[in-house]
């Protein structure tokens, strides 16, 4: 198991009151698993992600139940410079906005350079100050560099030692997002945590960026965890999918299965609010209401005030996993037992 | 005017945009953000403009209303040229075409309340006040699903989709019969799109709009309009059908762009096109603007003949070289 998260709940602390934001996630990843993590806005699809390399502001976020194994290893027991370690060596990570994720007053080698020394810095024997002097750090930089031009051409940069010199301005969006990915591949990290990796993007580019993570998975044997709200970008890149709704996963199957057979209410509601060739204009089926309001969260189930099959049960208690197919999980009372 | 005649139509429309370089500006260069677009909203019907970021397709909704002076062409509204007029006449003009913006936080006022900010159009427009205008504001409420509680509370108060519901409403207090959405859904979930889509439809039926909807969504352009426009690079490449653009696309960016759209459905196995490289706004100056990125077959013209909008069937225009004109004496 790559990653193993139990039980998470996260609260933020806030002068309007406690935000429970994850309530109880469950997320299990094995090694070479490419997960889509999908839900709507403000469902934890994001804080889920970031507590994996312990990135959440703590204040005003609380970690008050749960458990992150990365490995085995309990992340949220490593100290600053361990984890420091663990996010160069093991995680790579890229983000929705290409733009703001680069420094625009640097070129491409520096930063990118960087981020490859950032990985290597246990080579650095020589401390202090004068680490950037001496003979041997010269070499470290060169191999650095090297590096740096192998990871532009992995991400299908082309004329990477060339337009390795220039600006952040003069790469286009899909181009920043294959930087992006090449500073995240840098340290030859296992997993890959790509939040929203083409939001930002054009439907044409999109296609380009999902093609280029499909590859690296396949010739690197990484693991991919996906973070989106697009259920199209799930259904052609992943192979397994968890569902988010307000700070739970609520469901959990192999791609195939979530989209031919859904059970959890939510999950049901969502598919069918996806306009498709299928969908005559009109009936077009929406979820009625809306998320909640996360400081005074609904009872027992957290979608129920929303769900069309609401039980008395639902309103008090809430739902834990109930196996309704192979690999396939859905956190709702309709699958217990007798029902 | 007949019924027959389109309510809104675009004849030619070019804008371009100065865009300075070199020290102290001195170099300057032009930008052609719209380059000779002609289109037509039919009445009750809806136009789908689509495009890439940078293909013009704002530019075009907001120089449809005026808001952005175009560089030449002509705007007909209901049969009249309002192309050049100004003044009273320009407003009395916008009661007629409302627009609706991509972000619902963004396009209401922080510091009106709801009922302030649909009421607004009624003061400017028809200098209603009082209980008139509350009464119609209390109507609009509850023509775009809204309660007559939300009257006195503020825009932070909602979520995205009411807030986008607020936005329709204060489109509609002026009756308008053309309506402008530029990318209204593209901010909000899909759950919550979905609602926002079928009060859309709800309302077109109900009050005979015209919409012009400008999105990059195409699945949204599939669900919602009548015919769809396809920009590149501030050109029209293709106007059809809805139906005729996503079965029998003819142009090779169509083609490209309806094949990126990652279908909700595992086994939705499409071939997939991929286009070399991206969208790049210093296009070339002469050929076809999209060569440079084209998977189709290349001619010796695409690289220096821009090629025209032509019939390659009925109600079905193609700007592209391999597909020549439906008869040759139109040319």
């Amino acid at each position: 198991m790559l990653l193993d998260i139990q039980n998470l709940h996260l609260e933020f602390r806030t002068f309007d009151g406690t935000s429970k934001v994850l309530a109880g996630v469950d997320l299990q990843m094995q090694r070479g698993d490419v997960v889509g993590l999908v839900g709507e806005t403000g469902c934890g699809k994001s804080m889920t992600a970031l507590a994996i390399p312990g990135l959440i502001p703590m204040p005003p976020g609380v970690i008050t139940e749960g458990r992150v194994l990365f490995d085995g290893e309990d992340v949220l027991a490593k100290s600053p410079s361990e984890l420091q370690r663990f996010r160069a060596r093991r995680l790579g990570m890229i983000f929705q906005d290409p733009t703001t994720n680069l420094n625009p007053v640097y070129n491409i080698r520096e930063q990118l350079v960087d981020a490859v020394l950032y990985q290597r810095m246990d080579q650095q024997s020589v401390p202090g100050r004068w680490r950037g002097w001496l003979p041997s750090a010269k070499q470290i930089r060169h191999d650095a560099f090297q590096r740096a031009v192998e990871l532009m051409a992995l991400v299908g940069i082309p004329d990477g030692d060339r337009r390795i010199e220039e600006y952040p301005h003069q790469f286009s969006g899909g181009m920043r997002q294959r930087v992006l990915i090449a500073m995240a591949l840098a340290g030859e990290p296992d997993l890959l945590i790509a939040d929203e990796p083409t939001t930002a993007l054009d439907v044409t580019i999109q296609a380009q960026i999902l093609r280029l993570i499909d590859g690296l998975v396949k010739k690197l044997g990484l693991s991919v965890l996906i973070i989106t709200h697009n259920l199209g970008v799930v259904a052609q890149t992943c192979q397994t999918v968890a569902v988010m709704y307000a700070g739970r996963v609520i469901e959990t199957a192999p791609v195939r299965e979530l989209f031919r057979n859904p059970r959890h209410p939510y999950t049901q509601g969502l598919l069918k609010a996806v306009p498709t060739a299928n969908v005559r204009r009109g009936e077009l089926e929406g979820i009625p209401g809306t998320i909640p309001n996360l400081t005074q969260p609904p009872e027992g189930c957290r979608f129920h005030p929303r769900c069309p099959h609401v039980m008395d049960v639902c309103k008090a208690v809430v739902p834990p996993g109930y196996r309704v197919g192979a690999e396939h999980t859905a956190y709702c009372h309709l699958y217990a037992e007798g029902q | 005017m007949s019924s027959e005649s389109p309510l809104l139509e675009v004849r030619a429309l070019s804008k371009h945009f100065a865009r300075r370089g070199g020290v102290f500006g001195q170099r300057k260069a032009i930008f052609k953000a719209v380059d000779e677009v002609s289109f037509s909203v039919p009445r009750g019907k809806t136009l789908g403009l689509v495009g890439e970021s940078g293909s013009g397709k704002t530019t075009i909704g907001k120089c449809a209303l005026r808001l952005v002076e175009p560089t030449a062409g002509q705007i007909l509204f209901d049969g009249q040229d309002i192309t050049h007029i100004s003044g009273r006449d320009l407003q009395r003009r916008r009661s007629d075409m409302q627009m609706i913006y991509q972000s619902p936080a963004a396009s209401l006022n922080g510091r009106m309340t709801v009922g302030e900010i649909i009421g607004e159009p009624l003061w400017l427009h028809e200098k209603l006040s009082g209980g008139q205008r509350r009464d119609r504001v209390m109507e609009l409420l509850h023509v775009v699903g809204l309660k007559s509680e939300h009257y006195y509370r503020f825009p932070h108060e909602f979520s995205g989709g009411q807030q986008q519901r607020v936005g329709i409403a204060r489109a509609l207090a002026v009756k308008p019969k053309l309506l402008i959405l530029d990318e209204p859904t593209s901010a909000l979930d899909v759950s919550v799109q979905a609602q926002v889509l079928n009060l859309l439809h709800d309302l077109q039926r109900q009050f005979g709009l015209s919409y012009l909807f400008i999105s990059h969504d195409l699945s949204v352009v599939r669900y919602l309009c009548d015919q769809v426009a396809l920009l590149y690079l501030g050109k029209v490449v293709e106007i059809a059908d809805v139906e005729t653009i996503f079965t029998r696309p003819k142009h090779p960016y169509t083609q490209a762009l309806i094949s990126a759209i990652p279908e909700p459905d595992p086994d939705g196995g499409r071939e997939q096109i991929l286009l070399k490289g991206d969208l790049n706004l210093r296009a070339p100056k002469q050929g076809c603007p999209f060569a440079p990125r084209c998977h189709a077959a290349k001619l010796a013209q695409c690289d220096t003949v821009a090629p025209p909008l032509v019939e390659v069937e009925p109600r079905h225009q193609v700007a592209c070289h391999l597909h020549p004109a439906l008869s040759s004496s139109r040319l």
